[in-house]
């Protein structure tokens, strides 16, 4: 629905890598859920570009990028409400990222068009300047709008569509046993109300599970190669490239700053980063390497951690093996060509080992499987029927369906009277709706009195 | 030569209220019916109320209107249905003495003052420049009048069918109107034609009623009206017997001689109230059904056969009655029947149920494409508010979709029209929550003082259950209780909890509420249900603020939707016949996006400085 009274936000330069990326946040609470995402020195000003450092709202540690911050108050601005663009880097992954955060902040996702719309109805633009509007507002229907997407993405269209029939279904028998409570039916055995939700929730549940890799696989990953100097970081990256990109000698410390190059690993785009070795120093520019480093690996969706075997452990290693997340990283120790100084076992317990020389063949081929397989399962797993969220808009709605469907299933496990579970699942309905179009209270009645014998 | 403020056809439900309400308004009301004996009659179920119906009564009683309490006098089996579930939904529902609810109904209105009684047939509306100006009577007689409430109910080419038989005619044994019909096709409405049915009727005395499952009331009466203290009328039995695979066969065998079937029978038919054919025809797999055995009253002996309505021939229906297990030597006083009538699409309304082409012309009830009593007497009575209102040149008064189920049938009437009979049901109203039977005077009975409605004595009865209610409030959040395990917390808070009830805390008297004995039961769940479901309650508060947006944005009626921007030529036709009187309406007209919404709301605003003249000021008041 159309409504000034909530914020929207969507990626505002085009799909695709570039210098720079814009994310355009507009509505009544556009400062505030702006304002709740950023840490910075300074208030931001009218009108005025501020650096700022965008952070997780939940987490503030969690640093995403600097951007540049422009606050356009409502109505000089492009949709005549209050406006933020949050000026970025171009990173694809990480502008979805920063969206993805300024959404669990409180702003919705824009529909396609819809700033413009806005600025239409805001008496931005006139009736000849948004010609576009026409096709507008025929594309906002739920379906026609969807379609383009629909046959991108027909699997998870049907996976939400079968979610929302056997919702609708659930609520149907619910509202049936309100409004005909004298018929001679059991439209739904109350004990069994709460593992029908139950049910529900195992299939928004599978959904959501996938959906980092939809995404993956729509969006790419970044994948930081992190190490301390002289490990063959850059040789690494060179194998994967496939050119000599990276200049590679025995002097520790040659990579001074990132080195970043887009791959394609079994059909995943990938942005392939290489970093200075982490490692104490006081030149400064190395020092600058090493803290770039660190900013890419905030914002990785993976990290190759390559280690050493044939140089002793090192507090280095350690501090690394404890600073980058288990759950998206490969261990690679390389040069086992040469006389090892150290075993696997030594590392303790840590999952995703792989022991290789990158001067073997195989052994690269051993790695980028290992790499398909942590980000997307495996490439013998991608299989085409599988529903996958990729795009953050559906991602969204199925959260917000799964919120709703558990407090629904709180409430049939309290055995709250029918009506109230039901507000829960309307509102879950709704959301699926969104995808799948919107029903009426006749609609409703009609599967009633279709299925049910009903009346005296 | 006569002249009226408010002029009323017919005496059915809504026309009783329509009249009422103008009278209350101090308007001189003239009451036009073919007879004083069928006043608020009942030709089909003898029954008020029933699930959202009973909203509808509890919501017409708050604001001063006259069912809720001819059914309490009248009563003679009182049901609470859903009481098992919230207080969302409960609903009231009582057989009604049939006889006596019609002379009640009759002597309530022979109290109004204002109201006079007209025997006799209208013949046709005369019109003026699109302006009503009076009715013209079958004998020729012309009533001026400033407005007109039409409730003809399925009088409008009334056409019934028993078997091959059919007869012209309103209800059975009353004539049919033709002449009104006619004038008001003439004014160009638009039009449908619906059907609708009613069971045989059995003779008490031949019936062994101890052979049957009884089917009782309740023990304690729950009443309708916020003005009774007790229901005082003695409490009857009704019966329950089900159908079986001979009433199947001898369906299915005489299936060609019914008229739904064999092509006899056009109009549409509600499917929530399916006639035995239909039963049988479409769900062949369902082995039985439930027929009830209803008494007309105390002191007459009709039964009605509840779930047996039929317009088979007259041999076939005796047929079926004596196959049902029991009734094998009933005696039938008269067949069940199937009727045809003609209706206006609501669509032609504006949600005050003036019509749209003439000024001072109200429709309500069956007319319009409603089944049902209690829908009839809620349309009564906004048309009957208005109608008098517009004699006055005052404002339009409307109910919004967040105020009570009247608000939902009305909006859901002018903004979609009807395919079938249109009943209310809970689910239509995505509210729900916050539309109780226990809060009906405390979300309208405010709005109809304002309006002129309430009389002093219902006023004052409604400060004193709003103090009783606001200070049991205040009790609940003051008072430290112990639930169950010996915990010590707030009334308020503990009632959060699923297994706290507001009765137990009562009844171990761990603290003391302010409560009327009769209205007992509605003062302990209005209080308890602000608390027990605060959390529910404040999220669809929060739902309906966001619609408000919308609904309380008026768009003049004048509005010229062509040639706005991305309008498809469908949204256009149809926002021009329909003529939503505000952006919320226009959303819920059926294809319409939202997005185009959107595109009226900032024509709307552009051309603020210029908006033309409406009819009214349609935006619903908050009244809380």
């Amino acid at each position: 629905m159309y409504s000034s009274d909530d914020t929207i936000v969507a990626i505002a330069t085009g799909l695709g890598r570039g210098g720079i990326g814009v994310v355009r946040i507009s509505g009544v609470n556009a400062l505030g859920i702006v304002d709740s995402i950023i840490d910075s020195e300074n208030d931001l000003q009218p009108r005025y570009a501020t650096f700022v450092k965008v952070v997780n709202k939940l987490d503030k540690t969690q640093f995403l990028d600097q951007s540049l911050a422009t606050y356009f108050p409502g109505p000089s601005s492009y949709t005549g409400e209050d406006v933020v663009e949050l000026s970025c880097h171009g990173n694809p992954v990480m502008l979805q990222e920063i969206v993805q955060i300024t959404i669990s902040a409180g702003a919705r996702l824009a529909e396609p068009g819809e700033f413009t719309l806005r600025a239409f109805l805001n008496g931005r633009l006139d009736l000849i300047q948004a010609e576009a509007v026409s096709d507008l507002v025929n594309a906002v229907t739920p379906l026609q709008a969807r379609i383009a997407f629909d046959q991108l993405e027909g699997t998870t269209t049907s996976a939400i569509k079968e979610i929302d029939e056997n919702l609708f279904d659930l609520i149907a028998r619910l509202e049936a046993s309100i409004d005909f409570p004298e018929e001679d039916y059991h439209f739904v055995g109350s004990n069994t109300v709460a593992s029908q939700v139950r049910n529900l929730l195992v299939q928004t549940g599978r959904l959501l599970d996938n959906s980092t890799r939809g995404r993956l696989i729509r969006e790419g990953c970044q994948v930081v190669i992190l190490g301390k100097p002289n490990v063959g970081k850059s040789t690494l990256f060179n194998r994967f490239v496939g050119v000599s990109r990276a200049i590679v000698t025995d002097i520790p410390g040659t990579t001074r700053d990132l080195l970043t190059e887009k791959i394609e690993v079994d059909g995943i785009p990938i942005t392939l980063v290489d970093t200075a070795g982490i490692r104490e120093t006081s030149n400064a520019i190395e020092l600058e390497g090493v803290n770039r480093a660190r900013g890419a690996l905030s914002v990785a969706g993976a990290v190759i951690l390559v280690l050493d075997a044939s140089r002793r452990l090192e507090e280095q290693d350690l501090v690394l093996l404890e600073e980058t997340p288990e759950k998206n990283r490969i261990v690679v120790i390389n040069k086992n060509d040469l006389q090892r100084k150290w075993q696997a076992k030594d590392l303790g317990d840590v999952s995703n080992v792989i022991n290789i020389s990158l001067h073997e063949e195989t052994d690269f081929s051993i790695l980028r499987s290992a790499l398909t397989a942590m980000l997307v399962g495996g490439s013998e797993e991608i299989l085409r029927d599988t529903p996958m969220l990729s795009n953050l808009r559906h991602i969204g709605l199925v959260e917000r369906a799964e919120t709703a469907l558990r407090r629904a299933e709180k409430a049939a496990e309290d055995a709250r009277p029918e009506e109230l579970v039901l507000a829960d699942l309307q509102e879950a309905l709704e959301t699926m709706e969104e995808v799948t179009g919107k029903r009426t209270a006749d609609d409703l009645l009609n599967k009633i009195f279709t299925e049910f014998c009903i009346g005296k | 030569m006569q002249k009226f403020d408010v002029l009323v056809i017919g005496a059915g439900h809504a026309g009783c209220e329509a009249a009422h309400a103008a009278a209350r308004l101090g308007c001189r009301v003239g009451l036009c019916t073919l007879s004083r004996d069928t006043v608020a009659h009942m030709p089909c179920n003898p029954a008020v109320g029933g699930t959202a119906k009973g909203h509808l009564v509890r919501e017409i009683d708050a604001l001063g209107g006259v069912m809720g309490e001819a059914i309490d006098a009248t009563g003679i089996q009182f049901k609470l249905l859903n009481r098992s579930r919230g207080p969302a939904v409960w609903s009231p529902r009582a057989q009604a003495d049939k006889k006596q609810y019609g002379l009640w109904m009759k002597n309530k209105l022979e109290q109004e003052r204002g109201i006079e009684w007209i025997i006799s047939q209208a013949g046709a509306l005369v019109v003026e420049q699109n302006k009503i100006i009076g009715v013209e009577l079958e004998d020729g007689d012309i009533l001026r009048c400033r407005s007109v409430v039409v409730t003809t109910g399925t009088f409008l080419n009334g056409l019934i069918h028993i078997g091959p038989e059919t007869q012209s005619a309103g209800r059975f044994g009353e004539r049919a109107t033709h002449g009104l019909a006619e004038s008001l096709k003439m004014l160009g409405l638009r039009w449908g034609r619906l059907k609708t049915g009613t069971p045989p009727r059995l003779d008490r005395r031949s019936i062994d009623f101890t052979v049957f499952e009884e089917a009782p009331g309740d023990d304690l009466p729950v009443p309708f009206s916020f003005m009774s203290e007790e229901i005082r009328r003695p409490q009857i039995m009704c019966h329950l017997v089900h159908t079986n695979d001979q009433i199947r066969d001898l369906v299915r065998s005489n299936i060609d001689k019914s008229p739904l079937y064999n092509g006899q029978i056009n109009g549409v038919g509600p499917r929530y109230c399916p006639s035995l054919e239909d039963k049988v025809m479409r769900f062949p797999k369902r082995e039985r059904h439930q027929v009830f055995l209803e008494p007309e009253g105390l002191d007459v002996n009709e039964i009605y056969v509840n779930g047996y309505s039929m317009s088979l021939p007259r041999h076939v229906q005796e047929e079926l009655v004596h196959a049902l297990p029991g009734l094998e030597n009933a005696k039938m006083i008269r067949p069940g029947y199937a009727v045809e009538y003609d209706f206006v699409q609501p669509t032609e309304l504006f949600p005050t149920f003036e019509t749209k082409r003439v000024e001072g012309l109200f429709l309500a009830g069956q007319v319009n494409g409603t089944s049902g009593y209690e829908e009839a007497g809620a349309q009564g009575l906004l048309a009957g508010l208005n109608a008098g209102r517009r004699s006055r040149d005052e404002d339009g008064i409307v109910i919004g979709r967040d105020e009570g189920y009247i608000g939902v049938l009305a909006d859901d009437l002018t903004s979609k029209g009807c395919l079938e009979p249109y009943r209310m049901f809970t689910s239509r109203a995505e509210h729900r929550l916050l539309l109780r039977i226990d809060n009906a005077d405390l979300r309208l009975t405010k709005l109809g003082r304002k309006a002129g409605l309430i009389n002093d004595e219902r006023w004052d009865r409604f400060e004193c259950r709003r103090a009783r209610f606001e200070s049991n409030k205040r009790l609940l959040t003051q008072t430290t209780v112990r639930v169950g395990n010996g915990e010590r917390l707030k009334a308020s808070k503990a009632l959060r909890r699923p297994t706290v009830q507001l009765e137990w805390l009562l009844d171990q008297g761990e603290l003391d509420l302010q409560l009327q004995s009769s209205d007992r039961a509605i003062d302990i769940a209005s209080v308890e249900t602000e608390f027990k479901y605060a959390g529910y309650l404040q999220r669809q508060s929060a739902a309906v603020k966001r619609s408000l947006r919308y609904d309380r944005e008026s768009i003049p009626t004048d509005f010229c939707y062509l040639g706005l921007p991305g309008l498809s030529r469908e949204m256009i036709e149809r926002l021009t016949e329909i003529k939503p009187v505000t952006l919320g309406q226009a959303q819920r007209i059926p294809g319409v996006t939202p997005a185009a919404v959107g595109v009226i709301e900032a024509c709307l605003r552009r051309d603020k400085k210029n908006i033309g003249k409406g009819v009214g000021h349609f935006a619903p008041e908050s009244t809380l």
